[in-house]
C-alpha cells in the first residue's frame, strides 16, 4: 500500500491478536485480599472488534490493565501475538475512561507526542498528524489546548494521538462514558466506521448494552466480583454498521441474550450495593418494560 | 474591518471604564477621605498621623532623592538573589523529592522538621553564620522562599494523574521524556503558586531583617524615618514596601501566565 494512500498513512495494517489464560488477579490489603478477576480466558481476535461487557465492579478496567501491561496478573498469562506481556509498550494504546490528553500541550503536540518521543522524522510526523487530524474533524483546532475542546472533541483528539501510532492493538476503557446522548451517539458512529475502515484489532469496553451490540464483532460478558468470563456471544451484524440497525429485528433478538446474560450479574452487583450496578439494573428493567409492552 | 476596530475599542473602552473599576475607584477615593478626616477631628491615639497631603509631599521629596531610588535598587536585588536561589535549590529538589520514594525517605523528615520554623526566626543564626550583613539577609530571603517552593513542587508532582503517565508510556515515551514533557510542565501550576506566595513571604522577610540587621533598602529607610521621627516618612516607606510588593508579584504571575499558555481559555 503507498503512503500516500489514505489507509497507508493511517496503518500499515499489522495488527496483533490477545490471549488471556486463566488470568486471576487478586489484591491483597491488610489481612483482606480481594479476588478481583478470576481465571479468565478468552481472546482478542486478530483485526476485530472484542466487547467487553460487565456489571461496574466486575474488574473489567483491572483487565485492561493487565492487557496495557500497566498491572501484573497474580497468576495466569496473557499473550501478544503469542509472546508474553511485560509491562506497557507502543504495541497496546489505551484510551482511557477520563480524558488523559496532556493539558499543557495543543492537539497537535498531543497528537504527535508518540512521533516525537520515538524519533519519527518532522516531515513523516507531520503528514501523518495532518491526514489524522482532517480524519478526525479536528485539523482546524490544531493549535488549541485540550481545555478549549468540547469532551467529544477531546475524545476524537485520543483517537487520533491512538491511532497515529499504528499499534497492533487499540484497548478503549469506556471511552464515551460522561458525553451527551447525542454526541455519544456520534462518537460511536464515527468510531466504527474508522474501525471498519482500517480494521485494526480494538478491545473496546462499555456497560452500554446498546453500544456493545453496535459496535462488536464479538462480545465477552464478565461475571461480578470476582471477574470470570460468562459468556461469548458472535455479533453477525452486518457491515457497516448504521444506526437503524438498532431497531432491526436480529438487533433486538442479540440485545434479549445479552440482557438476560447480564441480568443475573447485575442482580448480584445490585445486591452486594454498587451504585454503578444499581444504574445498570435500572436501565435494564426499563427496556425490559419497554420491550414487553412492544409486544 | 474598520467596523471590528471599532467594535474592538468600545469593547476596550467598556472593559476599562465600567462600573466595577468605577466603585474601586470611588473607594480608594473615600479612603482618602476618611484619612483625612479622621487626623482633623483628631481621633484618640491617631492624632500623629500626618495628613495626606504631608505624605504626597514627602513622596514627592523621596522621588527626587537618589538615596530612595537607592533604596529600592538594594531591596529589589537582595529579594532577587535570594528568591531566585530558592527556586534553583528548591525546584530540582522538590522534583527530587516527588518522583523518588527512596529519597523523600531520606530528606522530607529533616524537611518537616526545619520548615515549621518562622523565617525571621532564622535571624539570630544567620547574622552569625554568614561573613557579611548581605549574605545574611540574601540567605533569609532564600529561606522565606525556599520551604514553600519545595513543598509545593512535591505536591505538584504527586498530583499529577496516573493515567497521563501511563498514556505517555504507552505511547512510547521514555523517563526522560516522561520527566520533561510530563511530570516538569504538570508540576508547573504548583510551581507558579509556590512562588507567588514565597514571593509574599520574601518581602516579610527582607524588610524584618533590614529593620534588625540591614544597611539601606526600604526596610531600613522606613525604620530610619521612624528613629528621625519622620512619621510622613514612615508612611511613605511603607507605601513603597507594598507597592514593591505588588510588583514583584505582579512578576511572578505574569511569567506564570506566559509559562502556562494553556490556563489561558480561548
Amino acid at each position: 500500500m503507498s503512503r500516500n494512500d489514505g489507509n497507508g498513512v493511517l496503518s500499515k495494517g499489522d495488527f496483533g491478536e490477545v490471549r488471556l489464560e486463566d488470568v486471576t488477579k487478586v489484591y491483597e490489603k491488610a489481612d483482606q485480599s480481594q479476588r478481583v478477576l478470576d481465571e479468565c480466558t478468552f481472546s482478542v481476535e486478530r483485526g476485530k472488534l472484542t466487547v467487553l461487557m460487565g456489571p461496574s465492579g466486575c474488574g473489567k478496567t483491572v483487565l485492561i490493565n493487565l492487557v496495557a501491561g500497566y498491572e501484573k496478573p497474580t497468576s495466569g498469562r496473557i499473550f501478544i501475538d503469542g509472546s508474553p506481556v511485560d509491562g506497557p509498550g507502543s504495541d497496546r494504546l489505551v484510551v482511557f475512561q477520563e480524558t488523559a490528553l496532556f493539558p499543557w500541550m495543543t492537539v497537535y503536540s498531543n497528537v504527535t507526542f508518540g512521533c516525537q518521543v520515538q524519533g519519527v522524522g518532522r516531515g513523516e510526523t507531520k503528514e501523518r498528524a495532518e491526514h489524522i487530524l482532517k480524519k478526525v474533524g479536528l485539523y482546524e483546532f490544531r493549535d488549541k489546548y485540550p481545555s478549549q475542546l468540547s469532551g467529544g472533541m477531546q475524545r476524537r483528539a485520543e483517537l487520533a494521538r491512538a491511532m497515529i501510532n499504528d499499534p497492533k492493538i487499540m484497548i478503549l476503557d469506556e471511552p464515551f462514558r460522561g458525553l451527551d446522548a447525542m454526541t455519544r451517539q456520534l462518537m460511536q458512529e464515527f468510531y466504527v466506521g474508522l474501525f471498519e475502515e482500517i480494521g485494526r484489532t480494538n478491545l473496546f469496553v462499555t456497560h452500554e448494552i446498546d453500544e456493545a451490540i453496535f459496535l462488536a464483532d464479538r462480545v465477552v460478558i464478565l461475571t461480578f466480583q470476582p471477574g470470570k468470563v460468562k459468556a461469548e456471544i458472535e455479533i453477525d451484524l452486518p457491515r457497516p454498521r448504521e444506526f437503524h440497525m438498532l431497531a432491526s429485528p436480529r438487533f433486538m433478538e442479540i440485545r434479549e441474550q445479552v440482557i438476560d446474560l447480564l441480568y443475573e450479574e447485575a442482580s448480584k452487583a445490585f445486591a452486594a450495593g454498587s451504585k454503578a450496578a444499581y444504574d445498570l439494573m435500572g436501565a435494564i428493567v426499563a427496556r425490559k418494560g419497554a420491550c414487553e409492552k412492544c409486544e | 474591518m474598520e467596523m471590528i476596530q471599532e467594535l474592538r475599542l468600545k469593547r476596550e473602552f467598556k472593559k476599562v471604564f465600567n462600573i466595577r473599576v468605577i466603585r474601586g475607584f470611588l473607594s480608594i477615593v473615600m479612603f482618602v477621605v476618611l484619612w483625612q478626616l479622621v487626623v482633623f477631628i483628631k481621633v484618640p491615639y491617631l492624632e500623629n498621623l500626618p495628613y495626606p497631603k504631608d505624605v504626597a509631599a514627602g513622596a514627592a521629596d523621596a522621588a527626587g532623592s537618589r538615596t530612595y531610588w537607592f533604596g529600592w535598587g538594594i531591596s529589589l536585588v537582595r529579594i532577587f538573589v535570594g528568591f531566585i536561589m530558592a527556586q534553583l535549590i528548591g525546584i530540582p529538589l522538590g522534583l527530587a523529592m516527588g518522583i523518588s520514594r527512596t529519597f523523600k525517605d531520606f530528606t522530607f523528615p529533616v524537611f518537616e522538621m526545619l520548615r515549621p520554623i518562622p523565617p525571621i526566626a532564622w535571624i539570630p543564626l544567620a547574622i552569625l553564620f554568614w561573613p557579611t550583613r548581605e549574605l545574611s539577609i540574601y540567605f533569609l530571603v532564600f529561606i522565606g522562599a525556599f520551604f514553600i517552593i519545595v513543598i509545593n513542587v512535591i505536591q505538584g508532582v504527586s498530583n499529577i494523574s496516573v493515567s497521563l503517565k501511563w498514556a505517555a508510556s504507552s505511547l512510547g515515551a521514555r523517563p526522560k521524556h516522561i520527566f520533561w514533557r510530563i511530570l516538569v510542565p504538570g508540576s508547573l501550576p504548583s510551581i507558579i503558586t509556590g512562588m507567588t506566595v514565597g514571593m509574599g513571604v520574601t518581602w516579610n522577610v527582607l524588610i524584618a531583617a533590614e529593620m534588625i540587621a540591614g544597611q539601606g533598602g526600604l526596610g531600613r529607610m522606613t525604620w530610619e524615618a521612624y528613629t528621625n521621627n519622620n512619621i510622613p516618612f514612615i508612611v511613605v516607606g511603607m507605601v513603597s514596601i507594598g507597592v514593591a510588593g505588588y510588583l514583584c508579584s505582579t512578576l511572578v504571575r505574569w511569567l506564570g501566565e506566559k509559562a502556562m499558555p494553556w490556563k489561558k481559555r480561548f
